[in-house]
Order: structure tokens, then sequence, then C-alpha cells
């Protein structure tokens, strides 16, 4: 038994929505050779309601033990209805459960997005190119822009595992601390406020 | 952009009423002449069409008296959409810190077959100490379920509509179970809170209209929509008018486009906050009221 720290890679592809392009960027000896190279030691995958067959595909291909799995130890399952938080904390760092920080890759839905940054995990966000009217791709470019997360395309996951470890060393805290903006009075308890009339 | 829009809009009316006057005289088999005779009827059709809309954007504009005095109760009514969306509320109920002792009455609308957003209203609820009397969760039917032909879809819309305004009045079978506090004694919801979708639109809607037609009530009944009562309070104005105030809050995951519902509900909602710079101040047509931007509505 070494006494090496786990350190989780975890992957979300939602609920609702099917992801096969980045689960087969993820189900991939070169993206866990890349995760190797970076000291993880774990792989979940959600893999959604109809990703299982590509996950029992990879498992029969690459049994564990399998050199190709470069000894990364894989699990999934299809989804969780009480949420991902509880999954999403295994990335988080816990040194009386010698667990370092690891790393969330998240499709671009919003409630992982904001559960990964609540939490203060790494966060690399990839945008699903089959869905139609994708505004998930402008969430992505501003949370990359401001310094949240790392933005990345379903082919490029291996190359994010790199610049997501320069995040992790300069990560923002969320909620956002805002300066100047505040010295509005705004906020939704104030909107409310001012429909209901109330007085001052 | 607005100007756009509204060159847009009162080129469409011109259009329709030329059109519908010349199909007019076509039917009757009209001369010329008696254009003359209908070139008035367009123009007046044009001028209150403005004129409507620019009363609409006044109405928009026009703030809330203040009138209620501070801490006295309010029925909040949300609007759950699905998964994401209901989600994100709680967030903004959760960053809100609601007070039970203001809010003391809330109404929770879900869509049928959606039991993520009934168990988190729950949850939600439970969080809040609430007891199970000071909430109610109504369940209307979709507008529209996912891959359902657009055929039914406008019998279906109506149903969820013909719903949402039975909600809006205290009268929705779900309603019935438990009886509001003594202090709200009106069945109207004082405030909307919602982020979306479809449903989310109906309900606004709804609320628009319900609004409507107390306006004209209260044209062709005075005396017995404001009744002229001076309360405890000593302020006591007619209170219907400022029920079923509406708030719409985009979605944090819309950083430089409206979504759909968005785009709808931009000149209905009383109330449009977005949570990123690039949507802040648009709005449906000139003279309306903005989209609002406030930092940090969810964490």
């Amino acid at each position: 038994m070494s006494e090496e720290a786990r350190k989780l890679c975890f992957v979300t592809v939602g609920a609702t929505a099917s992801f096969h392009l980045l689960l087969k960027s993820i189900l991939n000896p070169i993206f866990l050779e890349a995760l190797n190279q970076r000291g993880y030691t774990d792989l979940l995958i959600q893999y959604g309601k109809d990703g299982e067959q590509l996950f029992d595909e990879f498992s029969a291909k690459y049994p564990p033990g399998d050199p190709n799995r470069h000894g990364i130890i894989v699990h999934g399952f299809d989804f969780n209805p009480a949420g991902l938080d509880n999954e999403i904390r295994l990335a988080k760092a816990k040194p009386s459960e010698n667990r370092s920080s690891g790393l969330v890759i998240s499709h671009a839905g919003s409630g992982s997005i904001l559960s990964a940054l609540r939490f203060g995990v790494p966060l690399v966000v990839v945008p699903n190119p089959t869905l139609q009217d994708n505004h998930q791709a402008e969430l992505a470019e501003v949370l990359q822009d401001e310094g949240y997360a790392i933005w990345s395309d379903h082919r490029e996951v291996s190359a994010a595992l790199e610049r997501a470890e320069a995040l992790r060393t300069k990560m923002l805290t969320w909620p956002p601390v805002h300066g100047m903006r505040e010295l509005q009075p705004q906020n939704l308890e104030g909107v409310v406020s001012e429909e209901m009339g109330y007085l001052d | 952009m607005a100007v756009s829009q509204l060159s847009i809009v009162f080129f469409t009316l011109a259009i329709g009423c030329t059109a519908l006057g010349f199909g007019f005289m076509a039917l009757l088999q009209l001369s010329l002449p008696s254009l003359s005779v209908l070139l008035p009827l367009f123009v007046a059709s044009a001028i209150s069409a403005a004129l409507f809309l620019s009363a609409f954007a006044v109405s928009q504009n026009t703030p809330v008296p203040k009138w209620r005095p501070k801490n006295s109760p309010v029925h909040l009514l949300v609007v759950l959409g699905s998964g994401g969306h209901t989600a994100e509320m709680f967030s903004l109920l959760r960053r809100m810190e609601l007070n039970t002792s203001r809010y003391i009455y809330r109404t929770y609308i879900v869509s049928s077959g959606d039991n993520f957003s009934a168990t988190k209203a729950v949850e939600f609820e439970s969080t809040l100490g609430a007891e199970p009397e000071s909430y109610a969760i109504i369940t209307v039917p979709r507008a529209r379920r996912v891959h359902q032909s657009y055929l039914t879809a406008p019998f279906t819309t109506t149903f969820s509509f013909w719903s949402c305004l039975l909600a809006l009045c205290g009268r929705h079978p779900d309603q019935q179970q438990h009886k509001r506090p003594e202090q709200l004694p009106s069945p109207y919801p004082d405030l909307i809170l919602t982020n979306g979708p479809a449903t989310a639109v109906c309900v606004i809607l709804a609320a628009r209209l319900l609004r409507l037609v107390a306006w004209f009530l209260s044209f062709l009944f005075p005396a017995r929509i404001h009744p002229p009562t001076i309360s405890a309070g000593g302020l006591a104005p007619p209170e219907e008018e400022f029920r079923l105030r509406t708030i719409f809050v985009e979605s944090w995951a819309r950083v430089r486009t409206l979504s759909l519902s968005g785009k709808i509900l931009l000149p209905f909602a009383d109330r449009f906050l977005v949570q990123w710079p690039a949507l802040e101040g648009k709005r449906a047509w000139w003279g309306m009221r903005k989209a609002e931007y406030i930092a940090g509505l969810v964490d």
C-alpha cells in the first residue's frame, strides 16, 4: 500500500442530453495517460442515460489492470437524482482522508458549474457542440476570461489538464466579491422591496 | 436595436391596416374614391396602436408608490422551471435569505411530472424551518411536452394557461387543502418570482391579464373595486393594483443573449433582472423599461 494521496478527476455529462463526443475523449488511453502524468489516481464518470454502452465497451476493451489504463481506477454511474454535490466533493482536497485537490470536467450545465465553483474545485468546462442554441460556449468563455474555469473543446481535454494545473494555483473564490458596484443598493431583496412599495 | 424594433412594429401595423383596407375594398367592390372614406380609419387604427404602445410603456415605467408599512406580510409565488432553472431559483432564494416572518406564505408552481422541483421545494422549506401550512405546491399541466406535436401544443398551452390563472386567483384544486394565513385576505399573490422557462411565461402573462381586467373593471365599477377604506395602518391604497407584481430573473447561464422566455417576457415582467453586464439595458422597444444587471444573485 502506498501512502500516495488520491487525486480524483470527476467528469459529468449531465442528465438530460447525451454527450458521446466528450465520453469518447475521456474513455481513451491517451487521456488516462495524461491523467497519470499529472498525478491523478481516480477517474469518476457520470455518463448519463445513454452513455452506459460506451462505458461498458471501454471496460471490456481495457479490463482493470490493463496497461492502457495507466494505473487509473475508473468508475462510472448514469446519474444521481439527488444532484452531484457528493461526487464533486470527492475532487476537493481533504488531508484527513488523504485526498489532494482534483478536477471537475463538466458539460457546461449551470448546476454542476456553480457547484464546482462553490466547492472551489478546479473546473474544466466543455460545451456540447451538438446542442441547438448553444449559449453554453458564451458562459464557458466568460468564466475563462474572468479566471474561474478553463474552457476546453471536447477534443482537447488532455491538454486542458495542463491548463487546469495552472488554474489551481491562482483560482478566484466564488461567489465573486464586488467592489464599486456594491455602492448600488441593488440586490434581489432591494428589488422586491421596491415592487412591494415598502415605506423607507 | 430598440428603434428598429419599434419601426418594424409600426411598419407591420401600417402594412396590415392598408392591406386590410384594400381587402375590404375588393370585397365590397368599392371604387378608389371610397379610399378617402377608409383612409381615416387606417390612420385612426395606427394612432390607437401607437397610443396603446405608449400607454404600455408609461405603465411599465411607473414605479410602485411607497405605501406599505415595512414588514407587512407578503404572499410570494415562485414558479419553478425544471432541472437547472429550479436549482438556480433556490440558489437565488438562499442568497436572498428569505425571511418567513415577512414572506409568511409561499406558493410554488411546478409543472406536472417535475418531481425534482417539488422535492427541492419541500427540502428548501425544511431548511427554513417552515411549517407545512405556510406554503403550498401547485402542479400545473405542461404547456408542451418534449417531442409533443406542434398541432396539439396550442390546446395544451391553453389548458396550462387556464391552470395558471386559477392558481393566481387562489382557486386551483391544489390550493383547497389548506387555508392561507388570516393576515393575507387577498387570494392574489403579492409577488411573482421566476426564472423561466415555459410555465413562467404562462404565469406572468396570466398575471398581466388579471391586472388588465382589474384595471378595466375599475373604470366600469370604481366603487366596487376600490372601496374607500381607511385601515388601522392609516394607508389603504387600492390594493388590487399593486398585487401580482412580477420579477423575472434571466438565467445565470445567459451571458450575451436572452433566453426565449426572456425575450417573450421582456415587455411584460415588471422587473427584468440579468446576471451578466452584457445584457444590461436590453429592452423590448424604445421607451420600455430596461433590463437591470445585478451581480451576485446566485452562489
